[in-house]
C-alpha cells in the first residue's frame, strides 16, 4: 500500500478506536455507582405495611419500595408508565382493560410473579370489606385470566381513572400463596402476621423493624427493572429509615452526617440549608395543598345560627384573608398561591394566580351587605402542635379581626379533631390534602361531591356539582372532561373551603445522594437512588 | 405509706436558734425574693404600662430582627414584639402558678388535717389513694386530660389539681403525727376544745410551714408544665402570649432567630428565682421563730 | 434490721394500687373523644368504615363485656395486639421499656453525682461566692424547659462539637451509654437542682446540730464528723426524695425522648395516646404503676437500710 493509503488507515484506525473509547468512557460516566446504603431520616415511623389495609401517609409513602404495582407513576406524578405490566389497553366500549404482564418477574423469595397472583391483589384491594382504599377500584366488576401472560379487568361502568387507579399503592401485587399460608382466620390476622416478614414485588424488602426507632430495607435481587447499565435495580444496597420526630434534631442529625437525607424539613429552615454547600435542600413539586375547611349549614351542632352558611360572609373572609401574607410568613416564601380548590399538579386544574386576591374594603362591604357589620366570632380546629397550622390560624386570626371577626384558635389531637369534624361539630378547621391518585376525581369525591362525607363535612351540597360529578367519573373523552371539571371548579367558588397555599415537598440531601424523588403525590422513590462516591 | 416522709424530708428540720445579734424581723433572702415577685406582679397587673406595642400586633416590616432600640428583644416571624409579648406574658404565667397552686394547696391541706388527725383507717385508705395517684405518669394524664375536656388553661388547672393536692396533704398528715402528740395539742382536748377547733386553730397553723414553703416550689415548677405544654401545643392557645410558647415558637429559630426564645426563658429564671428565693427566705424565718 | 414483714406489706399494697390504675385508665381511655381509625387516617375515613373498624377491634361491645374480656386476658398475660402496629402489647413494650429505665437510671446516677458533691461545696461555704455561683447555676437549669436544654445541648456537644453523637439510642450496650448521656444530663437538671437544694438545707442544718457540737467538743476530727454523721442524714433524705421525683422524671423522659430521639416509652405513651391505641395505653400504664412500684419500694428499702428507725 501506498504511504497516503497506510497514513489514511491509521488514522481511522486511530480515530475509531478513540470514538469507541469515548463512548465507552461515556456510558460508564453514566452509569450510578452501586452499593451503600442509604440513611434516611423521617418523623413519624410507619404503622402497618399492608397496601390494602393501611390507612396513613406514613405507610403509604414507603410502600411503592416494597410493592410494584402493574403501572408505575410516572417521575412527574401525572402519569403511568409500565411496571409489573408491560402494556395496558382499554376496549372501545370502554368497559374493559386488558393487561399484559411483564415476563420473568419474580417476587423477592424468588418465585414468579404469576397472573392468579395479579387477580387475587385486585380483588383483594376492590373488596369493600378490606381497608378504606376499595373505592379507587369499585368500577370492576370481575376480572379474567386470559393466559399466564393476559389479565382483563370486566368493569360495571366506563371509568376514566382506571388507569391512573392501577398505578395507586392500593393495587400493588401480592404473593397470594404466600399471604394464605399465614395463620389467621380472617384477612386482617393474614395481613399482620404477613406484614411482619412481607414477600414484596418491589425493589426492596424488609430486612428488620425496629418500632418507632428504625426500619431497615434491602435491594431485592429478584428485580425486574434494569439501571442505566443494563443490570437490576436498584442501585442502593439498602435504605434505613430513622425516626427522629423532633425536626430540630433531624436537621442537626443531617448537618452532622450521620443522615443521608431527610423529609419534612420546617419551612423556617430551608434559607438555611439551602445555603449550606455540602447539602441539596430540594423542593419536590407536590398536589399538598393547605387549606380551612368551613361548616356551612345553617346551623351549628349546638344550634346556634352559623354565619358562615351566608355565602357572602364566606367570600369575605376569603377575600380579608391575604394569602401572599401567609406565604411569605409561614412558608418563608416556599409556598405558592391556589388558583382552585385542588393543587396545580393535579389533572383538570384550572385556574391561574391566586383564586380570591386580597381585598379588605370590599370584604368589609360583603359583610355589611349580609348583616354582619358588627362582625361575628367563631373557632377553628387545628392540629396541636403543628408549627404551619397555628401560623396560618394566627394570621388569619389577626387579618379576620380588621372586619370585624374573632377567632378563636383550638388546638386539639388528630383523634378529637377528626371525631369532630366527622359529626360536623365545628366551624372551622384546617388541614392539608395529597392526593393518592393522578386523577381529580379522589379530591372532588372528598370535598364537592355531597354523598361521599358531604363535602368535607360541610354540609355544602350543589345538585349540578353531584351530576357532573356523577357524569366525569364515566366521560372517557378527556376534553369533556375537563369541561365537567372547568365546571366543577368554578361552581366551587362559592364552597366551603378557604384555599390557602400549595407548599412543596421540602427534602434536605447530602450532596452525595443522587436520583431520589418524591413524587408530587408523595411516594418516596428509592429505587433510583445513588450514592457517589 | 413510710414513716419517714419523703416531704417532710424536703422541708429543712428545726435547728438552733440564730445568735441573737443576727436575728432580723425578715431574712435578706426573703426581701430579695418578695421584691422580684412584687416587680412581677406590677408587670402582670398594668403590662400596657411597660409594653412598647400590642403584644399580637404582626409588622410585616420587622420579620424576625434581631435586638434593637425599636425592638430591644428582637421581633419575631410574624413581626411581632418579644419584649412586649414577655411583659404581657407575666399575667399568663403569674395566674399559671397561682391557679395551678391554689386548689392543691387548700384541698390538700384540708384533706391531710382530717386524716392526719384522725389517722388510723383513714390514713391507710388515704395512702392508697395516694399511691394510686402518684403511680399514675403525671404528664399522661394531664395530656389525657386535656383531650377529654380540650386545651387551653382553664383544663391545664384541672388536671394539675387531679395530682397536686397530694403533695400537700402528705405534707400535712406527716406534720400532723408529730405535732398532735405535743403538749400544747393534749392540752387543747383536755380543755375541751372541739376537734375542728383544734385542727384549725391550734394543729393547723403549726404544720403548714412545710407546706407553704414546697409551695413555692409547685409554683414555678407549675409555670415549667405550662412550657412543656406548650411544646405539645396543648398549653395556652394562641395569640396568648406565655412563656412556654414562646420558647417552644423560637425552637426553629435557635440558629437564626435566637431571641425568641433566650428572653421569655430569662423571665422564667428570674421568676422562678423570686419563688425560690421567697421559700428559702420562709424556711429561714420560721426556723428562726423556733 | 430489715424486715421481712415490712417488706411483704410493702408488696401486697401494689395489688390495690394496680387494680385501681387498671380500671381508671380502662375508663379514661374509652372517655377521649375519636377513635383509632380517625386517629390514624385522619379525614378520609367515612362514618362506616370507622363502625366497621370498631366492630373489628371490638369496641362496640357493652362497656362491661369489654372490660370482663380485657380482664380475663390479663390474667393469662395477654395483653392483645396494638391496633396501630398490630403488633403484640407485650412485644412493644419489652422492646420500648429498656431505653427509658436506662435514661432514667443514667439521669438519677447523674444528678446524684451533680449534687451530692456541689451541695456539700455550698454549705461549707455557704453565703460565699461558691455557693451563690452554685446555686445560681442550678435555679437556671431547673427554669429551662426541657426540651429547651435537650436541643441546646444536641446543638453544642453533638452537631457543633461532635463530641456526641446527634441522638438516637445505639447498637450495643456501651455504644447505649454513649447516646444517652446527652439525655441524662438532660433530664438530670431539674433532678439534680431539687436533690441539691434539699441536701444543702439538710447539710446546714445537720452541721448546726447540737450533737455535731458535742462530737466536735469530744475531740473528734472534722472530716470524721462529716463522713459519718453528715454523709449519712444526706444520704438519707437524698433516697427519701428519689421516690417521688420519679414521677417528674418519667415525665420529662416523654419530652426527652422525642427531642434525642430515643425510641422509649414516653414516646409510646405520647404517639398512643394521640392513636387513641387503647391496648397498647392499658398496657404500658400498668407496666409503669409497676415500674415504678418497685422503685418505691426500693427507695423505702434503701431508706430502712439507712436509717433503723423506719422499718417498724
Amino acid at each position: 500500500m501506498n504511504r497516503i493509503a497506510k497514513f489514511a488507515a491509521a488514522s481511522a484506525l486511530m480515530a475509531s478506536i478513540s470514538l469507541a473509547a469515548l463512548a465507552a468512557s461515556l456510558a460508564c460516566a453514566d452509569a450510578a455507582p452501586r452499593g451503600g446504603t442509604m440513611v434516611y431520616g423521617r418523623y413519624a415511623d410507619s404503622l402497618f405495611l399492608d397496601p390494602v389495609l393501611n390507612d396513613a401517609n406514613v405507610d403509604i409513602w414507603i410502600l411503592s419500595n416494597l410493592y410494584d404495582t402493574l403501572l408505575l407513576p410516572t417521575d412527574d406524578g401525572k402519569g403511568v408508565q409500565p411496571g409489573l405490566a408491560t402494556a395496558w389497553a382499554t376496549a372501545l366500549d370502554g368497559k374493559s382493560v386488558t393487561l399484559s404482564l411483564r415476563e420473568g418477574t419474580k417476587f423477592s423469595d424468588g418465585s414468579p410473579i404469576m397472573a392468579e397472583d395479579v387477580k387475587w391483589s385486585l380483588d383483594r384491594a376492590r373488596n369493600p370489606k378490606n381497608g378504606i382504599w376499595n373505592f379507587l377500584l369499585a368500577s370492576i366488576d370481575s376480572i379474567d385470566i386470559k393466559d399466564p401472560k393476559t389479565v382483563v379487568l370486566n368493569l360495571k361502568q366506563t371509568d376514566p381513572a382506571i388507569i391512573a387507579a392501577l398505578s395507586v399503592f392500593n393495587s400493588a401485587i401480592m404473593p397470594q400463596k404466600a399471604f394464605e399460608a399465614q395463620p389467621g382466620a380472617t384477612d386482617a390476622d393474614k395481613a399482620k402476621t404477613f406484614a411482619e416478614h412481607p414477600i414484596g414485588s418491589g425493589p426492596f424488602m424488609l430486612q428488620s423493624w425496629n418500632h418507632g426507632s428504625e426500619m431497615k430495607l434491602v435491594k431485592n435481587p429478584n428485580y425486574w427493572r434494569q439501571g442505566d447499565d443494563g443490570k437490576p435495580l436498584p442501585y442502593l444496597d439498602g435504605v434505613t429509615f430513622e425516626v427522629i420526630p423532633d425536626d430540630a434534631t433531624r436537621i442537626l442529625k443531617v448537618q452532622s452526617g450521620e443522615l443521608d437525607g431527610s423529609e419534612f424539613i420546617p419551612f423556617s429552615r430551608v434559607e438555611e440549608l439551602k445555603a449550606d454547600d455540602k447539602l441539596n435542600m430540594e423542593l419536590f413539586p407536590s398536589t399538598k395543598i393547605a387549606y380551612g375547611n368551613l361548616n356551612v349549614r345553617p346551623k351549628l351542632k349546638d344550634g346556634t345560627d352559623n354565619p358562615l352558611s351566608n355565602e357572602k360572609v364566606r367570600l369575605a373572609l376569603n377575600l380579608a384573608a391575604d394569602k401572599d401574607a401567609i406565604i411569605a410568613i409561614v412558608t418563608h416564601g416556599v409556598g405558592t398561591p391556589m388558583s382552585s380548590y385542588m393543587s396545580t399538579a393535579t389533572p383538570y386544574h384550572v385556574g391561574q394566580g391566586a383564586q380570591f386576591p386580597v381585598d379588605v374594603d370590599k370584604a368589609k362591604q360583603l359583610m355589611k351587605d349580609a348583616g354582619f357589620e358588627k362582625g361575628f366570632s367563631f373557632s377553628c380546629l387545628v392540629i396541636a402542635g403543628d408549627v404551619d397550622e397555628v401560623g396560618i390560624a394566627t394570621a388569619l386570626q389577626q387579618m379576620w379581626s380588621q372586619i370585624g371577626v374573632t377567632l378563636t384558635i383550638e388546638q386539639v389531637d388528630n383523634a378529637t379533631l377528626t371525631s369532630r369534624y366527622r359529626a360536623g361539630d365545628f366551624s372551622m378547621r384546617l388541614s392539608y390534602w395529597t392526593d393518592d391518585i393522578a386523577d381529580p376525581n379522589e379530591i372532588t369525591s372528598y370535598f364537592a361531591y355531597s354523598p361521599t362525607i358531604q363535602s368535607q363535612h360541610s354540609g355544602w351540597k350543589s345538585d349540578e356539582a353531584d351530576k357532573l360529578f356523577e357524569d366525569s367519573q364515566k366521560e372517557l373523552d378527556p376534553k369533556k372532561r375537563a369541561e365537567q371539571y372547568a365546571r366543577i371548579q368554578e361552581l366551587y367558588k362559592s364552597g366551603p373551603t378557604i384555599p390557602i397555599y400549595e407548599s412543596p415537598y421540602p427534602v434536605v440531601l447530602k450532596k452525595s445522594v443522587k436520583g431520589f424523588l418524591q413524587i408530587p403525590l408523595g411516594n418516596n422513590i428509592f429505587s433510583g437512588a445513588y450514592l457517589e462516591k | 405509706m413510710t414513716a419517714i416522709d419523703p416531704i417532710t424530708a424536703m422541708t429543712p428540720a428545726p435547728a438552733k436558734p440564730v445568735a441573737a445579734g443576727r436575728r432580723r424581723r425578715f431574712s435578706s433572702t426573703f426581701l430579695a425574693g418578695a421584691a422580684i415577685l412584687i416587680l412581677s406582679a406590677l408587670l402582670a397587673l398594668f403590662p400596657q404600662m411597660f409594653a412598647p406595642y400590642n403584644p399580637t400586633a404582626f409588622d410585616y416590616k420587622a420579620i424576625l430582627k434581631g435586638p434593637s432600640l425599636a425592638h430591644p428583644f428582637g421581633s419575631d416571624n410574624f413581626g411581632r414584639d418579644i419584649l412586649s409579648r414577655t411583659i404581657w406574658a407575666y399575667r399568663i404565667d403569674l395566674q399559671i402558678a397561682l391557679f395551678g397552686t391554689l386548689f392543691p394547696v387548700i384541698f390538700g391541706t384540708l384533706v391531710g388535717a382530717v386524716v392526719g388527725y384522725i389517722g388510723g383507717w383513714l390514713e391507710a385508705v388515704f395512702g392508697r389513694i395516694v399511691d394510686a395517684i402518684v403511680t399514675f405518669p403525671f404528664l399522661v394524664l394531664v395530656i389525657a386530660i386535656v383531650a377529654v375536656l380540650g386545651p387551653g388553661l382553664f383544663n391545664l388547672y384541672i388536671a394539675v389539681s387531679i395530682v397536686g393536692w397530694v403533695f400537700y396533704a402528705k405534707l400535712i398528715v406527716a406534720e400532723f403525727k408529730v405535732q398532735k402528740r405535743l403538749d400544747y395539742a393534749a392540752a387543747a382536748r383536755v380543755m375541751g376544745y372541739s376537734t375542728g377547733r383544734i385542727v384549725l386553730r391550734h394543729l393547723l397553723p403549726n404544720a403548714m410551714t412545710g407546706a407553704l414553703v414546697y409551695w413555692m416550689t409547685d409554683m414555678a415548677l407549675c409555670i415549667l408544665l405550662g412550657s412543656s405544654l406548650g411544646y405539645l401545643g396543648l398549653g395556652a392557645q394562641p395569640p396568648t402570649a406565655e412563656w412556654g410558647v414562646l420558647i417552644a415558637d423560637g425552637k426553629n429559630y435557635m440558629k437564626t432567630a435566637w431571641w425568641i426564645s433566650v428572653f421569655p426563658g430569662v423571665a422564667i429564671v428570674l421568676t422562678g428565682l423570686g419563688f425560690s428565693l421567697l421559700g428559702d427566705g420562709l424556711a429561714d424565718m420560721m426556723r428562726a421563730k423556733q | 434490721m430489715l424486715n421481712l414483714g415490712f417488706v411483704v406489706r410493702r408488696l401486697l399494697q401494689i395489688i390495690p394500687t394496680f387494680a385501681f390504675i387498671l380500671v381508671v385508665t380502662f375508663v379514661i381511655v374509652r372517655l377521649l373523644p375519636g377513635d383509632p381509625l380517625s386517629a390514624m387516617a385522619g379525614d378520609r375515613v367515612t362514618d362506616a368504615q370507622v363502625l366497621q373498624a370498631k366492630a373489628e377491634l371490638g369496641l362496640d361491645k357493652p362497656f362491661i363485656v369489654q372490660f370482663i374480656d380485657f380482664t380475663e386476658r390479663v390474667a393469662t398475660g395477654d395483653l392483645g395486639r396494638s391496633f396501630v402496629v398490630q403488633i403484640p402489647v407485650v412485644n412493644l413494650i419489652s422492646q420500648r421499656l429498656p431505653p427509658t429505665l436506662l435514661l432514667t437510671g443514667m439521669a438519677t446516677v447523674l444528678a446524684i453525682l451533680l449534687a451530692i458533691p456541689l451541695a456539700f461545696i455550698s454549705a461549707l461555704r455557704r453565703d460565699r461566692a461558691a455557693d451563690m455561683a452554685i446555686r445560681g447555676v442550678f435555679q437556671v437549669g431547673l427554669s429551662m424547659p426541657v426540651f429547651y436544654i435537650g436541643l441546646l445541648l444536641l446543638t453544642v456537644f453533638s452537631a457543633q462539637l461532635q463530641w456526641f453523637p446527634v441522638g438516637g439510642y445505639g447498637d450495643n450496650w456501651g455504644d447505649r451509654f454513649y447516646h444517652l448521656f446527652l439525655p441524662a444530663l438532660t433530664l438530670a437538671m431539674s433532678l439534680a437542682a431539687v436533690l441539691m437544694r434539699n441536701l444543702r438545707s439538710a447539710i446546714v442544718d445537720v452541721l448546726n446540730a447540737e450533737y455535731v457540737d458535742f462530737a466536735r467538743a469530744k475531740g473528734l476530727m472534722p472530716r470524721i464528723i462529716l463522713g459519718r454523721h453528715v454523709l449519712r442524714n444526706a444520704l438519707i433524705s437524698t433516697v427519701a426524695l428519689l421516690g417521688p421525683m420519679v414521677g417528674t422524671l418519667l415525665g420529662g423522659a416523654v419530652i426527652t425522648e422525642s427531642v434525642f430521639a430515643i425510641p422509649g416509652v414516653g414516646r409510646l405513651m405520647i404517639d398512643s395516646i394521640y392513636g387513641r391505641d387503647y391496648p397498647v395505653i392499658q398496657g404500658l400504664t400498668m407496666a409503669l404503676a409497676v415500674v415504678v412500684s418497685l422503685i418505691f419500694l426500693a427507695t423505702d428499702l434503701l431508706q430502712a437500710a439507712l436509717d433503723p428507725r423506719v422499718a417498724k
